[in-house]
């Protein structure tokens, strides 16, 4: 007997377990004033040892709080300029969280996401500045006017489609630029606000220990922006708003079973825009000035590069987008023009061989993987009739399985039986008594379905002349004439008909 | 409103119309909005300036000081940048439509595409060639004709005349030959034509060198004008989108109208005495966003409600 090979079909993904001991209680604690539990812990049975195992399903917290933990403790120890580029990165990371917000749960196609972080920026600056307002007022009176840019941006985003959305948030964008170059009070500056107060007292500014509290703020406002993301994305809204995601019908959808998703929309917009509008007010205060470069166009593209190396949609692939640009672009300034044709490289080949960012990769790694594997299996599955095991789930009476797979083997070996000797034997007598193999050829001609069976027809009463035609197998469906032979011998029409299906055996 | 104004409007209208179609043909035939338009106009604007740079000595040596001389420095002009901009529109085929075209989410990752292609060829520009503008020989010469009391500069003119030229050698195209009749079927219906036998593949190469040449031919006819800088196609790509987004995207009439409507637009405001040049951007970009808001679907929504 020659070497079998056998596959590895099925196996179980390798994870790390726990194997709880099945006599204590479980204690899950809760996040306190919610019922939501810290972790995804599920309980589960291996099927084959039947133990029990105890299996995060989520591992997503678990390295975020590695990341981030790593961030907080690394940085203050890194030098000047690196500890500047990790804040950068945090507010970065804040706005484009906040972006995610919008453009992916929400599916508002908004390019005005700067536009509200530098308005509201510089009405916490003029206030500051202008009005005598202490700083902490600051980071009330941004989100307040974020909202408020948040709500007149949002009103038209249910009529437009996304592309002229985007251009109409593009254009607003321009036009806050220019007003404010335009603004009279501003002109010494090149319509920019500096001297603003700050959380960092102005002798420590750009000195180290100012670094780090800019950090530590910056960080605290990255963490805000992902509390505010899971808040809004995993929460009621997030959830109302991923039935209405996927398409048109899923909008009509949504809509009959009294889900208002666009009232869902806009709240996430305008929830999202008020958080923007602290980031703003922080953005003014971390700088001392504001000046009117957030509105530019390079910018606002710089942030989407970011998101979309990350991939789109993802709070992760905003962060992760984050980072990388913010290290070429902000930690690598000796290359000069060079960083921007770096991060403009990455991002296309990103898009061109990854779905969804960076982030999207794994999960697209393992898709194909997936596929090659089916693939490999069609090929080494021989079919002839038989059901394949992909298939073999969606046939519900299993029998049927067994039927195929028992005459697939039948024919197999009958196709071995058909010799010429075994034909001129037909042949020589079609109806009288024949050998062992013609007489199980024959057997399995006779048990074969009525569709398409063969029949001889007498062409007139009382006349030798027939022809073979083949039954439809359906009632009222008259046969079908198989070919436009005539034969004059019941003899020869019978072994004409035999001809056929042996025929059909070997074909099939 | 006197004659210089209408002329002036006229002579951005062009500029503009030239962007606009290419973008808008391009997005309702092939599918993808190409942020890469305003990199191959500045491409197109850099190869014509190398071009006749090298050429200048030969075509004067061989010439001399004659009308011959700048209609060939004319015609190396035009053609290095109707050539550039076709070859940008290879490269854009085979990077941003070729790779993915069948893949999940096509539109909005060539749309991603080719914003990275613009961003990192305006640094490559920046890279090589400096922040420096270039000035382009100028094929239609110095000078100005007066016509009843007003001044029209041979650029202007030229541009016009020039822009027109091509626009309506393109449309004929696209009306009379066969490729374009294949280029429209796919416009109307890319299933449709899916189903007659009409391939994306090789029908989007011919759609993306067109729209490219037309962005260089904006190229070679702005350059008359202004400065060649390895920013200069921002403006002329941001207005052409949002051109060809006011008519109403895919609508070739509705690009025409739109760009007449924000030439004309800008040259007004360009001359009230309280708004001037600076609040041209804001003007139009506000002018825009009422048109959409009344009209969601712009002006090409006007001119056939049916087309979804």
């Amino acid at each position: 007997m020659s070497e079998r090979t056998f596959y590895k079909v099925g196996r179980r993904a390798w994870e790390l377990k726990g194997h709880p001991d099945g006599t204590v209680e479980r204690r899950r604690e809760r996040v306190p004033f919610t019922r939501r539990h810290w972790l995804k812990w599920r309980d589960k049975h291996n099927p084959k040892t039947l133990q029990r195992e105890r299996v995060l399903v989520d591992k997503k917290p678990l390295w975020w709080t590695i990341c981030l933990v790593l961030l907080a403790i690394i940085t203050p120890f890194l030098p000047n300029s690196m500890i500047s580029v990790a804040s950068i990165f945090c507010i970065y990371a804040a706005i484009n969280v906040l972006w995610t917000l919008i453009v992916g749960t929400a599916g508002i196609f908004s390019l005005a996401t700067l536009a509200v972080v530098g308005v509201a920026g510089y009405a916490a600056a003029a206030a500051n500045v202008y009005l005598g307002v202490p700083w902490p007022f600051m980071l009330v009176i941004g989100p307040l006017v974020g909202l408020i840019a948040g709500a007149i941006l949002a009103a038209p985003s249910t009529r437009l489609d996304g592309l002229y959305y985007a251009l109409l948030t593009m254009g607003v964008a321009e036009i806050c630029r220019v007003f404010v170059v335009q603004l009279r009070a501003l002109t010494t500056t090149n319509g920019a606000i500096t001297q603003v107060d700050s959380f960092i007292p102005e002798a420590w500014f750009l000195q180290r220990p100012g670094l780090l509290l800019g950090f530590a703020g910056a960080f605290c406002l990255l963490l805000g922006a992902l509390l505010v993301w899971r808040l809004v994305n995993s929460e009621r809204l997030g959830l109302l708003l991923r039935a209405a995601k996927g398409s048109r019908e899923d909008e009509s959808f949504c809509e009959a079973i009294g889900i208002d998703f666009r009232r869902a929309r806009l709240l996430v917009f305008v929830i999202s825009s008020a958080a923007l509008g602290v980031v703003g007010a922080f953005y003014a205060m971390y700088y001392r000035s504001i000046s009117p470069s957030i509105f530019s166009l390079d910018q606002l593209l710089l942030l989407f590069a970011m998101m979309v190396i990350g991939g789109l949609g993802r709070a992760e692939g905003a962060v992760l987008g984050a980072a990388i640009v913010t290290l070429i672009d902000k930690g690598m300034i000796e290359l000069g023009p060079l960083r921007i044709i770096i991060v403009a490289a990455i991002m296309l080949v990103v898009t061109i061989f990854a779905r969804e960012g960076l982030t999207g990769a794994r999960e697209q790694f393992r898709d194909f993987r997936k596929r090659k594997a089916g693939e490999r299996r069609a090929l080494r599955t021989e079919k002839g009739g038989e059901a394949m095991p992909e298939e073999a789930v969606d046939v519900l009476d299993k029998q049927e399985l067994y039927y195929r797979r028992f005459n697939k083997r039948l024919r197999e070996r009958l196709k071995k039986m058909i010799n010429p000797e075994l034909i001129a034997e037909h042949k020589a007598d079609p109806l009288g008594h024949h050998s062992d193999a013609l007489a199980r050829v024959l057997n399995y001609f006779r048990r074969a379905e009525l569709a398409d069976k063969y029949v001889i027809m007498r062409l007139k009463e009382g006349e030798e002349r027939y022809r073979i035609m083949a039954i439809s197998g359906v009632r009222g469906m008259p046969p079908r004439v198989v070919d436009d032979k005539e034969y004059d011998a019941l003899n020869d029409a019978y072994h004409a008909v035999f001809l056929l299906r042996v025929n059909d055996l070997l074909e099939s | 409103m006197d004659l210089g104004l209408v002329v002036y409007a006229l002579n951005l209208a062009a500029i503009y119309a030239l962007m606009a179609i290419g973008i808008s043909i391009l997005w309702s035939s092939v599918g993808m909005i190409n942020m890469a338009h305003g990199a191959t106009f500045a491409v197109a604007g850099y190869t014509a300036w190398l071009v006749t740079g090298a050429l200048k000595p030969m075509i004067a040596a061989t010439f001399g000081k004659t009308a011959l001389a700048s209609a060939v420095m004319a015609g190396a002009l035009v053609g290095s940048a109707l050539l550039a901009g076709a070859v940008c529109g290879i490269i854009i085929y085979a990077l941003a439509f070729l790779p993915i075209h069948d893949k999940p989410n096509y539109p909005v990752r060539a749309l991603i595409i080719t914003l990275a292609l613009n961003i990192g060829t305006v640094q490559a520009l920046l890279y090589f060639f400096g922040p420096r503008n270039q000035g382009l020989p100028k094929i239609f010469g110095f000078g100005r004709w007066e016509i009843w009391g007003a001044k029209i500069r041979y650029d202007q003119a030229g541009t016009i005349i020039g822009a027109a030229l091509i626009m309506s050698l393109t449309l004929a195209w696209l009306r009379y030959s066969r490729r374009g009749l294949e280029v429209r079927a796919m416009m109307q219906n890319a299933e449709g034509a899916a189903y007659s036998g009409i391939s994306r593949q090789v029908t989007a190469l011919p759609v993306l060198m067109l729209t490219g040449a037309l962005a260089g031919m904006a190229a070679a006819l702005l350059s008359q004008t202004i400065f060649v800088s390895p920013t200069a196609g921002v403006v002329p790509l941001v207005k052409g989108l949002t051109i060809a987004l006011l008519g109403g995207l895919g609508s070739v009439p509705g690009a025409m109208i739109g760009a007449l409507l924000i030439g004309f637009l800008e040259a007004i405001v360009g001359v009230v005495p309280f708004l001037g040049q600076r609040y041209v951007m804001s003007a139009t970009f506000g002018f825009i966003i009422l048109v959409l808001i009344i009209r969601p679907r712009g002006i090409g929504g006007l001119l056939d409600d049916t087309r979804e």
